[in-house]
Protein backbone atom coordinates (compact mmCIF):
# COMPACT_ATOMS: atom_id res chain seq x y z
CA UNK A 1 0.00 0.00 0.00
CA UNK A 2 0.67 3.50 -0.48
CA UNK A 3 2.36 4.81 2.93
CA UNK A 4 0.98 8.35 2.14
CA UNK A 5 -2.84 6.51 2.03
CA UNK A 6 -1.83 4.11 4.71
CA UNK A 7 -0.89 7.49 7.08
CA UNK A 8 -3.75 9.46 5.90
CA UNK A 9 -6.04 6.58 6.87
CA UNK A 10 -4.79 6.41 10.15
CA UNK A 11 -5.09 10.25 10.65
CA UNK A 12 -8.76 9.80 9.23
CA UNK A 13 -9.60 7.49 11.39
CA UNK A 14 -8.71 9.24 14.75
CA UNK A 15 -10.10 12.19 13.56
CA UNK A 16 -13.10 9.99 12.69
CA UNK A 17 -13.91 8.91 15.97
CA UNK A 18 -12.31 11.77 18.02
CA UNK A 19 -14.44 14.10 16.30
CA UNK A 20 -17.29 12.08 16.25
CA UNK A 21 -17.39 11.60 20.02
CA UNK A 22 -17.59 15.41 20.56
CA UNK A 23 -21.29 15.82 19.21
CA UNK A 24 -22.48 12.59 21.27
CA UNK A 25 -20.43 13.89 24.13
CA UNK A 26 -22.45 17.21 24.46
CA UNK A 27 -25.86 15.53 23.73
CA UNK A 28 -25.01 13.08 26.37
CA UNK A 29 -24.27 15.30 29.02
CA UNK A 30 -26.82 17.16 28.28
CA UNK A 31 -29.37 15.17 28.84
CA UNK A 32 -28.59 13.20 31.43
CA UNK A 33 -28.36 16.60 33.29
CA UNK A 34 -31.40 17.21 32.37
CA UNK A 35 -32.87 13.88 33.28
CA UNK A 36 -31.21 14.66 37.19
CA UNK A 37 -33.05 17.39 37.48
CA UNK A 38 -36.11 15.80 36.22
CA UNK A 39 -35.48 13.37 38.79
CA UNK A 40 -34.95 15.73 41.52
CA UNK A 41 -38.08 17.34 40.55
CA UNK A 42 -40.14 14.90 40.39
CA UNK A 43 -38.42 11.67 42.01
CA UNK A 44 -41.19 9.08 41.58
CA UNK A 45 -40.62 9.86 38.05
CA UNK A 46 -37.64 8.43 38.41
CA UNK A 47 -38.08 4.66 36.75
CA UNK A 48 -39.49 6.38 33.62
CA UNK A 49 -37.19 8.78 33.12
CA UNK A 50 -34.05 6.65 33.51
CA UNK A 51 -35.71 3.63 31.02
CA UNK A 52 -35.81 6.78 28.63
CA UNK A 53 -32.37 8.10 29.32
CA UNK A 54 -31.17 5.03 28.56
CA UNK A 55 -32.68 4.09 25.34
CA UNK A 56 -31.73 8.07 24.03
CA UNK A 57 -28.27 7.79 25.74
CA UNK A 58 -28.08 4.87 23.25
CA UNK A 59 -29.18 6.77 20.10
CA UNK A 60 -26.29 9.34 20.78
CA UNK A 61 -23.95 6.25 21.71
CA UNK A 62 -24.60 5.15 17.91
CA UNK A 63 -23.43 8.47 16.34
CA UNK A 64 -19.86 7.76 17.76
CA UNK A 65 -20.32 4.52 16.28
CA UNK A 66 -20.98 5.84 12.88
CA UNK A 67 -17.82 7.53 13.20
CA UNK A 68 -15.89 4.35 14.79
CA UNK A 69 -17.55 2.40 11.64
CA UNK A 70 -15.42 4.76 9.25
CA UNK A 71 -12.49 4.40 11.27
CA UNK A 72 -12.64 0.88 10.85
CA UNK A 73 -13.60 0.80 7.28
CA UNK A 74 -9.90 3.36 7.37
CA UNK A 75 -8.14 0.75 8.81
CA UNK A 76 -9.20 -2.27 7.89
CA UNK A 77 -11.25 -2.43 4.73
CA UNK A 78 -9.45 0.34 2.84
CA UNK A 79 -11.20 1.04 -0.39
CA UNK A 80 -8.13 2.67 -1.57
CA UNK A 81 -5.61 0.09 -0.20
CA UNK B 1 -15.02 -6.65 6.98
CA UNK B 2 -17.96 -5.31 4.71
CA UNK B 3 -17.88 -8.06 2.51
CA UNK B 4 -21.35 -8.82 1.59
CA UNK B 5 -21.99 -12.24 -0.05
CA UNK B 6 -24.48 -14.65 0.02
CA UNK B 7 -24.81 -14.85 3.63
CA UNK B 8 -26.97 -11.66 3.64
CA UNK B 9 -29.77 -13.63 2.13
CA UNK B 10 -29.47 -16.84 3.52
CA UNK B 11 -29.34 -15.05 7.06
CA UNK B 12 -32.53 -13.33 6.04
CA UNK B 13 -34.35 -16.49 5.32
CA UNK B 14 -32.82 -18.00 8.49
CA UNK B 15 -34.51 -15.00 10.62
CA UNK B 16 -38.02 -15.48 8.65
CA UNK B 17 -38.07 -19.45 9.26
CA UNK B 18 -36.78 -18.14 12.99
CA UNK B 19 -39.69 -15.93 13.23
CA UNK B 20 -42.14 -18.60 12.04
CA UNK B 21 -40.89 -21.16 14.49
CA UNK B 22 -40.21 -19.51 17.31
CA UNK B 23 -44.86 -17.80 16.88
CA UNK B 24 -45.27 -21.52 16.89
CA UNK B 25 -43.74 -22.68 19.97
CA UNK B 26 -43.01 -19.07 21.87
CA UNK B 27 -45.49 -16.43 21.39
CA UNK B 28 -48.60 -18.08 20.52
CA UNK B 29 -48.34 -21.17 23.74
CA UNK B 30 -47.31 -18.24 25.95
CA UNK B 31 -49.76 -16.30 24.65
CA UNK B 32 -52.67 -18.76 25.30
CA UNK B 33 -51.40 -19.56 28.86
CA UNK B 34 -51.24 -15.96 30.20
CA UNK B 35 -54.71 -15.61 28.25
CA UNK B 36 -55.65 -18.86 29.97
CA UNK B 37 -54.23 -17.79 33.53
CA UNK B 38 -56.53 -14.30 33.47
CA UNK B 39 -59.50 -15.97 32.25
CA UNK B 40 -58.98 -17.95 35.54
CA UNK B 41 -58.55 -15.50 38.28
CA UNK B 42 -61.26 -13.43 36.57
CA UNK B 43 -63.68 -16.80 36.74
CA UNK B 44 -62.44 -17.07 40.25
CA UNK B 45 -62.64 -13.42 41.34
CA UNK B 46 -66.31 -13.38 39.92
CA UNK B 47 -66.83 -15.93 42.35
CA UNK B 48 -65.44 -15.39 45.07
CA UNK B 49 -67.13 -11.77 44.13
CA UNK B 50 -70.83 -14.05 44.08
CA UNK B 51 -69.68 -15.75 47.63
CA UNK B 52 -68.72 -12.40 49.03
CA UNK B 53 -72.32 -10.78 47.95
CA UNK B 54 -73.43 -14.02 49.01
CA UNK B 55 -72.14 -13.90 52.67
CA UNK B 56 -73.54 -10.18 52.74
CA UNK B 57 -77.07 -11.23 51.97
CA UNK B 58 -76.99 -13.74 55.19
CA UNK B 59 -75.32 -11.74 57.65
CA UNK B 60 -78.13 -8.80 56.61
CA UNK B 61 -80.90 -11.44 57.08
CA UNK B 62 -79.27 -12.56 59.98
CA UNK B 63 -78.96 -9.10 61.63
CA UNK B 64 -82.74 -8.38 60.36
CA UNK B 65 -83.95 -11.76 62.37
CA UNK B 66 -82.25 -10.55 65.35
CA UNK B 67 -84.08 -7.24 65.12
CA UNK B 68 -87.20 -8.49 64.59
CA UNK B 69 -87.15 -10.74 67.35
CA UNK B 70 -85.58 -8.41 70.21
CA UNK B 71 -88.36 -6.47 68.93
CA UNK B 72 -90.96 -9.11 69.31
CA UNK B 73 -89.36 -10.08 73.35
CA UNK B 74 -90.04 -6.07 73.93
CA UNK B 75 -93.34 -6.44 72.69
CA UNK B 76 -93.86 -9.67 74.95
CA UNK B 77 -92.19 -7.69 77.79
CA UNK B 78 -94.37 -4.60 77.02
CA UNK B 79 -97.48 -6.65 77.16
CA UNK B 80 -97.28 -8.81 80.41
CA UNK B 81 -96.28 -5.67 81.65
CA UNK B 82 -99.69 -3.97 81.34
CA UNK B 83 -100.88 -7.61 81.77
CA UNK B 84 -99.50 -7.38 85.41
CA UNK B 85 -100.54 -3.89 85.99
CA UNK B 86 -104.14 -4.30 84.90
CA UNK B 87 -104.30 -7.25 87.29
CA UNK B 88 -102.84 -5.43 90.27
CA UNK B 89 -104.91 -2.64 89.54
CA UNK B 90 -108.06 -5.02 89.09
CA UNK B 91 -107.16 -6.64 92.83
CA UNK B 92 -106.67 -3.25 94.31
CA UNK B 93 -109.88 -2.09 93.19
CA UNK B 94 -111.69 -5.63 94.77
CA UNK B 95 -110.21 -5.06 97.97
CA UNK B 96 -111.02 -1.34 98.32
CA UNK B 97 -114.60 -2.15 97.26
CA UNK B 98 -114.63 -5.21 99.65
CA UNK B 99 -113.31 -3.18 102.22
CA UNK B 100 -116.01 -0.03 101.35
CA UNK B 101 -118.77 -3.25 101.55
CA UNK B 102 -117.70 -4.23 104.70
CA UNK B 103 -117.18 -0.91 106.21
CA UNK B 104 -120.72 -0.13 105.38
CA UNK B 105 -122.45 -3.71 106.25
CA UNK B 106 -120.71 -2.53 109.91
CA UNK B 107 -121.78 0.61 109.84
CA UNK B 108 -125.28 -0.74 108.81
CA UNK B 109 -125.55 -2.85 112.08
CA UNK B 110 -123.60 -0.55 113.98
CA UNK B 111 -126.84 1.93 113.02
CA UNK B 112 -128.99 -0.72 113.80
CA UNK B 113 -127.60 -1.51 116.86
CA UNK B 114 -127.68 2.33 117.44
CA UNK B 115 -131.64 2.73 116.57
CA UNK B 116 -132.36 -0.35 118.84
CA UNK B 117 -130.29 1.24 121.84
CA UNK B 118 -132.43 4.53 121.50
CA UNK B 119 -135.54 2.34 121.13
CA UNK B 120 -135.01 0.31 124.30
CA UNK B 121 -133.67 3.31 126.09
CA UNK B 122 -136.46 5.68 124.94
CA UNK B 123 -139.21 2.60 126.06
CA UNK B 124 -137.02 2.78 129.62
CA UNK B 125 -137.49 6.65 129.29
CA UNK B 126 -140.70 6.77 128.84
CA UNK B 127 -141.86 3.19 131.96
CA UNK B 128 -139.53 5.39 133.87
CA UNK B 129 -140.82 8.83 133.09
CA UNK B 130 -144.49 7.15 133.78
CA UNK B 131 -142.97 6.12 137.15
CA UNK B 132 -142.00 8.98 138.28
CA UNK B 133 -144.98 10.66 137.23
CA UNK B 134 -147.17 7.69 138.91
CA UNK B 135 -144.88 8.69 141.83
CA UNK B 136 -145.59 12.33 141.76
CA UNK B 137 -149.59 12.49 140.55
CA UNK B 138 -150.65 9.14 142.24
CA UNK B 139 -150.55 10.77 145.60
CA UNK B 140 -152.09 13.31 144.30
CA UNK B 141 -154.96 11.61 142.35
CA UNK B 142 -155.19 8.98 145.00
CA UNK C 1 -2.33 -13.01 19.94
CA UNK C 2 -3.61 -12.22 16.45
CA UNK C 3 -3.93 -8.25 18.70
CA UNK C 4 -0.77 -7.85 19.14
CA UNK C 5 0.19 -7.13 15.57
CA UNK C 6 -2.04 -3.76 16.55
CA UNK C 7 1.50 -2.87 18.07
CA UNK C 8 3.13 -3.20 14.27
CA UNK C 9 2.86 0.20 12.36
CA UNK C 10 1.52 -1.99 9.24
CA UNK C 11 -1.70 -2.14 10.00
CA UNK C 12 -3.17 -3.06 7.12
CA UNK C 13 -2.30 -6.60 7.07
CA UNK C 14 -3.34 -6.91 10.20
CA UNK C 15 -6.96 -5.98 8.81
CA UNK C 16 -6.99 -9.44 6.72
CA UNK C 17 -5.67 -11.05 9.96
CA UNK C 18 -8.33 -10.27 12.75
CA UNK C 19 -11.63 -8.71 10.84
CA UNK C 20 -11.42 -9.71 7.71
CA UNK C 21 -10.78 -13.28 7.62
CA UNK C 22 -13.64 -15.66 7.20
CA UNK C 23 -14.32 -19.61 8.07
CA UNK C 24 -15.79 -19.81 4.21
CA UNK C 25 -18.05 -22.15 3.18
CA UNK C 26 -18.90 -22.59 -0.81
CA UNK C 27 -22.59 -23.56 -1.83
CA UNK C 28 -22.46 -23.98 -5.61
CA UNK C 29 -20.35 -20.94 -6.23
CA UNK C 30 -22.33 -18.93 -3.86
CA UNK C 31 -19.64 -17.89 -0.82
CA UNK C 32 -20.68 -18.18 2.52
CA UNK C 33 -19.25 -16.98 6.03
CA UNK C 34 -19.46 -20.27 8.20
CA UNK C 35 -18.70 -18.53 11.44
CA UNK C 36 -21.48 -16.72 11.48
CA UNK C 37 -23.90 -19.53 10.44
CA UNK C 38 -22.64 -21.65 13.26
CA UNK C 39 -22.71 -19.20 15.69
CA UNK C 40 -26.38 -18.23 14.82
CA UNK C 41 -27.37 -21.45 14.43
CA UNK C 42 -26.24 -22.51 18.34
CA UNK C 43 -28.15 -19.01 19.09
CA UNK C 44 -31.36 -20.40 17.15
CA UNK C 45 -30.99 -23.84 18.57
CA UNK C 46 -30.74 -21.93 22.15
CA UNK C 47 -33.72 -19.88 21.84
CA UNK C 48 -35.69 -23.01 20.19
CA UNK C 49 -34.84 -25.26 23.29
CA UNK C 50 -36.02 -22.97 25.43
CA UNK C 51 -39.29 -22.23 23.78
CA UNK C 52 -39.84 -25.73 23.86
CA UNK C 53 -39.32 -26.71 27.46
CA UNK C 54 -40.59 -23.41 28.88
CA UNK C 55 -43.88 -24.18 26.68
CA UNK C 56 -43.77 -28.17 26.97
CA UNK C 57 -45.41 -28.63 30.01
CA UNK C 58 -47.33 -25.26 30.84
CA UNK C 59 -48.21 -24.73 34.24
CA UNK C 60 -50.83 -22.40 35.90
CA UNK C 61 -48.46 -21.22 38.24
CA UNK C 62 -45.23 -21.13 35.84
CA UNK C 63 -41.86 -22.14 37.37
CA UNK C 64 -38.16 -22.06 36.46
CA UNK C 65 -38.11 -21.84 32.66
CA UNK C 66 -41.83 -20.85 32.35
CA UNK C 67 -41.66 -17.80 34.27
CA UNK C 68 -38.35 -16.43 32.69
CA UNK C 69 -39.81 -17.18 29.31
CA UNK C 70 -43.05 -15.48 30.63
CA UNK C 71 -41.10 -12.32 32.23
CA UNK C 72 -39.38 -12.11 28.56
CA UNK C 73 -42.46 -12.51 26.66
CA UNK C 74 -44.05 -9.49 28.39
CA UNK C 75 -41.21 -7.35 28.27
CA UNK C 76 -41.29 -7.58 24.76
CA UNK C 77 -45.10 -7.42 24.58
CA UNK C 78 -44.71 -4.41 26.86
CA UNK C 79 -42.29 -2.97 23.90
CA UNK C 80 -44.41 -3.88 21.27
CA UNK C 81 -47.61 -2.19 22.89
CA UNK C 82 -45.40 1.03 23.53
CA UNK C 83 -44.83 0.98 19.97
CA UNK C 84 -47.40 -0.25 18.20
CA UNK C 85 -50.64 0.35 20.01
CA UNK C 86 -52.79 -1.75 21.42
CA UNK C 87 -54.49 -2.68 18.26
CA UNK C 88 -52.15 -3.29 15.99
CA UNK C 89 -49.49 -4.72 18.16
CA UNK C 90 -50.62 -8.94 18.29
CA UNK C 91 -49.80 -9.09 14.42
CA UNK C 92 -46.26 -7.86 15.10
CA UNK C 93 -45.26 -9.03 18.43
CA UNK C 94 -43.61 -12.86 16.37
CA UNK C 95 -41.17 -10.13 14.68
CA UNK C 96 -40.63 -7.44 17.31
CA UNK C 97 -40.16 -10.22 19.66
CA UNK C 98 -37.87 -12.16 17.05
CA UNK C 99 -35.65 -9.46 16.63
CA UNK C 100 -35.31 -8.53 20.21
CA UNK C 101 -34.26 -12.47 21.23
CA UNK C 102 -32.25 -12.81 18.05
CA UNK C 103 -29.71 -10.12 18.79
CA UNK C 104 -29.95 -10.10 22.62
CA UNK C 105 -29.31 -13.48 22.95
CA UNK C 106 -26.79 -12.90 19.63
CA UNK C 107 -24.77 -9.97 21.68
CA UNK C 108 -24.70 -11.96 25.08
CA UNK C 109 -23.62 -15.28 23.69
CA UNK C 110 -20.84 -13.20 22.02
CA UNK C 111 -19.62 -11.74 25.28
CA UNK C 112 -20.47 -15.04 27.64
CA UNK C 113 -19.93 -17.64 25.61
CA UNK C 114 -16.37 -18.76 25.24
CA UNK C 115 -16.44 -19.24 21.36
CA UNK C 116 -13.01 -18.26 20.75
CA UNK C 117 -11.78 -21.58 22.48
CA UNK C 118 -13.25 -23.60 19.89
CA UNK C 119 -10.65 -23.77 16.49
CA UNK C 120 -12.30 -23.01 13.51
CA UNK C 121 -10.17 -23.37 10.02
CA UNK C 122 -9.99 -19.32 8.76
CA UNK C 123 -11.59 -16.75 11.29
CA UNK C 124 -13.09 -17.15 14.71
CA UNK C 125 -16.40 -17.37 16.54
CA UNK C 126 -17.85 -14.53 17.35
CA UNK C 127 -21.59 -12.86 18.15
CA UNK C 128 -23.37 -13.59 14.75
CA UNK C 129 -24.49 -9.47 14.73
CA UNK C 130 -20.66 -8.64 15.11
CA UNK C 131 -21.25 -9.21 11.06
CA UNK C 132 -22.91 -6.74 8.91
CA UNK C 133 -24.28 -9.30 6.39
CA UNK C 134 -26.31 -10.71 10.20
CA UNK C 135 -26.95 -6.73 10.79
CA UNK C 136 -27.89 -5.24 7.08
CA UNK C 137 -30.36 -8.62 6.48
CA UNK C 138 -32.11 -7.87 10.24
CA UNK C 139 -32.49 -3.75 8.70
CA UNK C 140 -33.62 -4.59 5.26
CA UNK C 141 -36.09 -7.43 6.89
CA UNK C 142 -37.33 -4.45 9.38
CA UNK C 143 -37.47 -2.10 6.14
CA UNK C 144 -39.71 -4.73 4.01
CA UNK C 145 -41.87 -5.00 7.12
CA UNK C 146 -42.63 -1.35 7.31
CA UNK C 147 -43.46 -1.48 3.92
CA UNK C 148 -45.43 -4.62 3.96
CA UNK C 149 -47.33 -3.24 6.70
CA UNK C 150 -48.12 0.03 5.38
CA UNK C 151 -49.23 -1.45 2.21
CA UNK C 152 -51.30 -3.99 3.92
CA UNK C 153 -52.71 -1.25 5.38
CA UNK C 154 -53.54 1.44 3.38
CA UNK C 155 -52.38 -0.25 -0.27
CA UNK C 156 -51.16 2.71 -2.61
CA UNK C 157 -52.26 5.12 -0.22
CA UNK C 158 -48.83 4.42 1.61
CA UNK C 159 -46.97 6.39 -0.95
CA UNK C 160 -49.74 9.83 0.16
CA UNK C 161 -47.42 9.88 3.17
CA UNK C 162 -44.27 10.70 1.02
CA UNK C 163 -45.81 13.85 -0.17
CA UNK C 164 -48.36 14.85 2.80
CA UNK C 165 -47.17 17.65 4.44
CA UNK C 166 -45.38 18.74 1.52
CA UNK C 167 -44.61 17.63 -1.84
CA UNK C 168 -41.03 19.59 -1.30
CA UNK C 169 -39.99 16.75 1.51
CA UNK C 170 -40.24 14.43 -0.99
CA UNK C 171 -36.69 13.59 -1.81
CA UNK C 172 -35.71 13.56 2.32
CA UNK C 173 -39.49 11.69 2.51
CA UNK C 174 -37.04 9.23 0.15
CA UNK C 175 -33.86 9.25 1.56
CA UNK C 176 -35.37 8.35 4.58
CA UNK C 177 -35.57 5.00 3.40
CA UNK C 178 -32.47 4.32 2.58
CA UNK C 179 -31.01 6.13 6.22
CA UNK C 180 -33.78 4.30 8.30
CA UNK C 181 -32.15 0.33 7.71
CA UNK C 182 -28.60 1.94 7.09
CA UNK C 183 -28.63 3.37 10.31
CA UNK C 184 -30.57 0.25 12.16
CA UNK C 185 -27.56 -2.19 10.66
CA UNK C 186 -24.41 0.44 11.31
CA UNK C 187 -25.56 0.61 14.94
CA UNK C 188 -25.86 -2.14 16.03
CA UNK C 189 -23.11 -4.16 14.31
CA UNK C 190 -20.91 -1.01 15.02
CA UNK C 191 -21.47 -1.37 18.95
CA UNK C 192 -20.80 -5.16 18.73
CA UNK C 193 -18.03 -4.82 17.00
CA UNK C 194 -16.44 -1.54 18.92
CA UNK C 195 -17.32 -4.14 22.09
CA UNK C 196 -15.36 -6.66 21.12
CA UNK C 197 -12.58 -4.86 20.06
CA UNK C 198 -12.61 -2.95 23.36
CA UNK C 199 -12.53 -5.76 25.07
CA UNK C 200 -9.96 -7.39 22.81
CA UNK C 201 -7.43 -4.53 23.09
CA UNK C 202 -7.76 -4.04 26.64
CA UNK C 203 -7.16 -7.83 27.37
CA UNK C 204 -3.71 -7.85 24.96
CA UNK C 205 -3.33 -4.46 27.40
CA UNK C 206 -4.25 -6.19 30.44
CA UNK C 207 -4.92 -9.76 30.42
CA UNK C 208 -6.89 -10.14 34.16
CA UNK C 209 -9.43 -8.72 36.32
CA UNK C 210 -8.96 -5.07 34.15
CA UNK C 211 -10.90 -5.92 31.02
CA UNK C 212 -13.75 -7.20 33.69
CA UNK C 213 -15.65 -3.65 33.86
CA UNK C 214 -15.45 -3.22 30.25
CA UNK C 215 -17.30 -6.50 29.88
CA UNK C 216 -20.15 -5.79 31.93
CA UNK C 217 -20.67 -2.31 30.30
CA UNK C 218 -20.63 -4.68 26.89
CA UNK C 219 -23.66 -7.02 28.30
CA UNK C 220 -25.30 -3.81 28.90
CA UNK C 221 -24.79 -2.24 25.78
CA UNK C 222 -25.49 -5.24 23.53
CA UNK C 223 -28.54 -5.57 25.29
CA UNK C 224 -29.69 -1.83 25.20
CA UNK C 225 -28.89 -2.05 21.51
CA UNK C 226 -31.26 -5.62 20.99
CA UNK C 227 -34.21 -3.26 22.79
CA UNK C 228 -32.82 -0.02 20.55
CA UNK C 229 -33.30 -2.33 17.35
CA UNK C 230 -36.61 -4.18 18.63
CA UNK C 231 -38.05 -0.51 19.29
CA UNK C 232 -37.28 1.05 16.39
CA UNK C 233 -38.20 -1.70 14.27
CA UNK C 234 -41.67 -1.17 15.96
CA UNK C 235 -41.95 2.56 16.16
CA UNK C 236 -40.71 2.58 11.94
CA UNK C 237 -43.77 -0.33 11.54
CA UNK C 238 -46.13 1.85 13.75
CA UNK C 239 -45.32 4.80 11.41
CA UNK C 240 -46.10 3.05 8.52
CA UNK C 241 -49.45 1.86 9.72
CA UNK C 242 -50.10 5.41 10.63
CA UNK C 243 -48.97 7.49 8.29
CA UNK C 244 -46.90 10.34 8.30
CA UNK C 245 -46.04 10.87 11.97
CA UNK C 246 -43.74 11.99 14.66
CA UNK C 247 -40.40 12.01 13.39
CA UNK C 248 -38.34 9.17 14.53
CA UNK C 249 -34.70 9.66 15.85
CA UNK C 250 -31.87 8.28 14.38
Amino acid sequence: MDPLVAAASVIGAGLAVGLGAIGPGVGQGTASGQAVAGIARQPEAEGKIRATLLLTLAFMESLTIYGLVIALVLLFANPFA
Amino acid sequence: MFDFDATLPLMAIQFVLLTFLLNAVLFKPILKIIDERDEYVRTNQADAKAYLAETEALAKQYEQELADSRRQAQAMIAAAQAEAKETVAKQIADAQAQAQQQREQSQKALDEQKRDAFKSLEQQVDSLSQGILDKLLGSQAA
Amino acid sequence: MKMLSLLHFDVLPLAKLEVGHHFYWHLGGLKLHGQVFLTSWVVIGLLLVASLLATRNPQRVPQGLQNLMEYVFEFIRDIAKAQLGEKEYRAWLPFVGTLFLFIFVSNWSGALLPWRVIEIPGGELAAPTGDINTTVALALLTSLAYFYAGFKKRGLGYFAKYVEPTPILLPIAILEDFTKPLSLSFRLFGNILADELVVAVLVLLVPLFIPLPVMMLGLFTSAIQALVFATLAAAYIHEALEGHGEEEAH
